[in-house]
């Protein structure tokens, strides 16, 4: 009998194994990504926003905060082909290296700032960061800089370049922690920062000086909150277009990673 | 920058327009902080540089202490039993579990920040930071020692402490002595070699290493037999202790290796199972005590060094009390290292009839681990383990938890693997019948006479560790989950609060704004209370 359920297991082996799934034959050069782009802003805009945003029909393919189920080349390939069955999604009819151009192209917009090759000149990037592009009073790389912003050691491992250069020329909402707040207390003191976290009865101010204030909301005549966020903005037309792209590519090159892990502590040393 | 300063250049951004202030000073804790104890901080691992976890708060007393409710409580994803001791500076608390270290409101539990480490190695406990000026350290399971800006925590430097692919790791907390952070390493069941580091608390760099393992020459090294010293063990995985006046460094030693077969590590294995002092700015050692020479039962001897200044026999002296994992309580002279005083402070205990007058044990013959079982008692997780004790100068009681109990303890031929395999050569099987129990005791300082004793009833082990307050009063976590606070002088239970899951944790106290809080980790929640109005 062993034998033949050995057999009868391979078979089952050999029909459960996949082929490779296909890998793009044209390859992720930039110029194959920006072919892709310029084919993408022709056929997919009538859904889909312009450069991968978001559309009046279509989602963005590379909004951060979203979680894509097709992510592999073959798989967002197969989607430019045949669409997506029960969805507005219809099948594109380009050819098949059309697809792969946006099948580069939408790879590289999802990609991470440090997966791509930025020009620009890191160490002239680094001096514009704490020179005369001010970042370091408010950011921090790898242990130099303020703390009024986020650390940014690892921003190239965890925004795209398309969400660095918005970051650096668009005006963007304020993330949770870094809304600009100022406290009136009743003594009648009044300090500013940003507001690190606050609910009805507390609130955390970080001073710029990284002094922490906490308060009781008790204490407090009036905290008010700014709608506008302390990043400034426009750096594409303050800098000069060299300064601009090595800021860039210096952060796009900041890949100290800082990601959540999940673990458990319950082993007793000395046991 | 000042605050003005950034604001104003919002301003001429058109972005943010507020009132400009003169910038506060960044928070600070300072070294002058670092050596006054008793202040509403709470700024080292036991305290104080002394360690006696004995707080002047007094608003939550003997009188008061019905009135303690729970004030918060913060939860910390995926803990599970929490060793942490909080820190705690200016009414910012930070806590920790391995690769993970948070700041949060001390007066609120509110999170301010979070820090996680990657790549994330698994392997615990953590025991918490140290603070100095504008950082918080912390040692990692991956065998670093991290630098976080504790406003922020953002990284600010790492130093490589040891190989974790050796084996490596450490769970202390670190402490700070004249902006040096010292760090220690744990895996002494492994066979590998402990050391004592001190950093430069600014930059990072290493600026001495104390090996508690002796290499062939130094001495020490007389005391291992043939090349036993290369798997001796010897680690440093508690915080220890420091004395300004005399400028010594208090550390204590854990166990040599293999742990329960010393037929292979003849001799007395220094500094194994010692208490050494160290010239903090150099590392160099001043002297040593061994508490338990060629040690077959695993009894680290990393409990914590409390120091305390007393008149004994007639004379000021300068003290060290030690209650060791052997079941015997301990007093020195901590200038010298000399032997005062040594005496049980648990009824079962076996192995050894006394001490000698220098305090060397008088050993049993044939009470140690066989091929076939024997009875040691205490068990190999020792009369004291890693739970803080605390002592009151004003009752002058010295405070311990203690487990009664044995162990069938067995030896093996096992032989010691690179890589960070264990190399025990067997332990010992608890012998948890109805003599197994958990107390709190309260020793006179000088004599270690027991002066009164409290059992942890319900736990079947250790719990958590001890903090006296001048409201006289003795805060004791313990296993089963109750938090209990003790009248000091007689203990006398005065109030208690079921946390709902294990504690094997310290607590710690702190006052905010004139108020003043108790707080302990309890299995994955740090919870905080405080009078009721």
């Amino acid at each position: 009998m062993k034998p033949i359920l050995f057999a009868v297991l391979l078979g089952a082996a050999s029909l459960v194994a996949q082929p490779p799934k296909p890998s793009n034959p044209l390859g992720d050069a930039p110029a194959v990504a920006e072919s892709g782009r310029l084919l993408y802003n022709r056929s997919c805009t009538s859904c889909h926003g312009p450069d991968g945003g978001e559309g009046a029909r279509g989602p963005a393919l590379d909004f951060a905060g979203r979680r894509y189920f097709r992510v592999s080349e073959a798989a967002i390939f197969d989607v430019i082909k045949n669409g997506i069955p029960g969805t507005a999604m219809p099948a594109s009819g380009l050819a098949d290296n059309d697809a792969w151009r946006v099948v580069a192209f939408i790879r590289n917009i999802r990609a991470t700032a440090s997966d791509l090759v930025v020009p620009g000149e890191e160490q002239n990037g680094m001096a514009v960061f704490t020179g005369v592009g001010g970042c370091s009073r408010c950011h921090m790389i790898r242990g130099q800089g303020g703390v009024l912003g986020p650390d940014l050691s690892s921003i190239g491992a965890q925004a795209s370049l398309n969400r660095l250069r918005d970051a650096l020329t668009k005006e963007r909402s304020i993330p949770n922690g870094y809304r600009p707040v100022t406290v009136t207390t009743l003594k009648g003191e009044i300090f500013t920062g940003v507001a690190r976290n606050s609910d009805a009865f507390s609130l955390q101010l970080l001073e710029e000086s990284s002094k922490l204030r906490l308060f009781d909301l008790s204490e407090v005549r009036s905290a008010v909150f700014s709608k506008q966020s302390l990043m400034p903005h426009g750096y594409d037309k303050s800098l000069s277009k060299t300064q601009f792209q090595d800021l860039l590519a210096m952060l796009s090159r900041q890949t100290r990673t800082k990601v959540k892990a999940t673990l458990q502590g319950e082993n007793e040393v000395g046991r | 920058m000042t605050v003005c300063g950034i604001f104003r250049a919002m301003t001429l951004r058109g972005i943010f327009t507020a009132a400009c202030l003169t910038a506060a000073l960044t928070a600070q804790v300072t070294d002058r902080q670092l050596h006054e104890a008793n202040s509403a901080n709470w700024l080292t691992y036991n305290g104080s540089y002394d360690s006696r976890r004995h707080s002047a708060l007094k608003q939550v007393n003997v009188s008061t202490v019905d009135s303690l409710v729970a004030k918060w409580v913060f939860h910390v994803p995926n803990a599970t039993a929490l060793q942490t001791v909080p820190i705690v500076a200016d009414g910012v608390m930070y806590v920790t579990q391995p690769n993970e270290v948070y700041a949060v409101d001390a007066r609120t539990g509110r999170q301010i920040w979070e820090y996680h480490r990657v790549p994330a190695r698994q392997k615990g406990p953590n025991r918490g930071v140290a603070i100095w000026r504008d950082k918080v350290y912390f040692t990692t399971p991956d065998a670093f020692l991290v630098a976080l800006n504790a406003a922020s925590g953002n990284v600010v430097w790492e130093a490589k402490l040891a190989e974790a692919s050796d084996g490596y790791w450490s769970p202390a907390a670190p402490m700070i002595v004249n902006g040096k952070v010292i760090a220690g390493s744990a895996p002494g069941d492994h066979g590998l070699n402990g050391f004592l580091d001190a950093y430069d608390a600014t930059t990072g760099e290493r600026l001495w290493r104390f090996n508690p393992i002796p290499k062939p020459g130094e001495p020490g090294s007389e005391t291992w037999a043939g090349e036993s010293w290369k798997a001796g063990g010897g680690n440093t995985w508690l915080t220890g202790s420091y004395d300004p006046d005399l400028n010594l460094l208090y550390w204590g030693i854990g166990n040599p290796a293999p742990d329960f077969n010393g037929d292979v590590r003849k001799g007395d294995n220094l500094y194994t199972e010692s208490v050494v002092a160290l010239d903090p700015d150099t590392g160099r050692l001043k002297w040593y005590f061994q508490f338990t020479p060629h040690d077959l039962m695993d009894w680290d001897a990393v409990e914590i060094p409390v120091l305390v200044d007393a008149t004994y026999e007639g004379k000021p002296r300068k003290l060290m009390a030690h209650a060791d994992r052997n079941g015997f309580y301990y007093l020195l002279d901590r200038a010298t290292g000399k032997f005062l005083h040594g005496s049980p402070f648990v009824k079962q205990l076996n192995w050894a009839s006394g001490l000698t007058a220098a305090g060397r044990p008088i050993l049993v013959p044939g009470v140690e681990p066989t091929l076939m079982g024997t009875k040691v008692c205490p068990a190999a997780i020792g009369a004291a383990n890693w739970m803080s004790p605390a002592f009151s100068p004003d009752t002058g009681l010295f405070y311990v938890v203690a487990q009664e109990g044995c162990g069938i303890a067995n030896k093996s031929t096992e032989t010691f693997r690179p890589g960070g395999f264990q190399y025990r050569a067997t332990g010992d099987v608890e012998v948890r019948d109805d003599t197994w129990k958990v107390y709190v005791r309260a020793l006179d300082l000088t004599t270690g006479k027991l002066m009164w004793e409290q059992e942890r009833i319900g736990s079947t082990g250790f719990g958590g560790g001890l903090l006296s307050t001048a409201g006289g009063l003795l805060f004791s976590g313990e296993l089963n989950g109750e938090f209990v606070a003790l009248e000091a002088k007689n203990g006398k239970a005065l109030w208690h609060f079921y946390t709902g899951q294990r504690i094997t944790a310290s607590p710690i106290t702190y006052a905010v704004n004139g108020r003043q809080f108790v707080a302990i980790a309890a299995g994955s929640d740090i919870m905080s209370f405080g009078l009721l109005k």
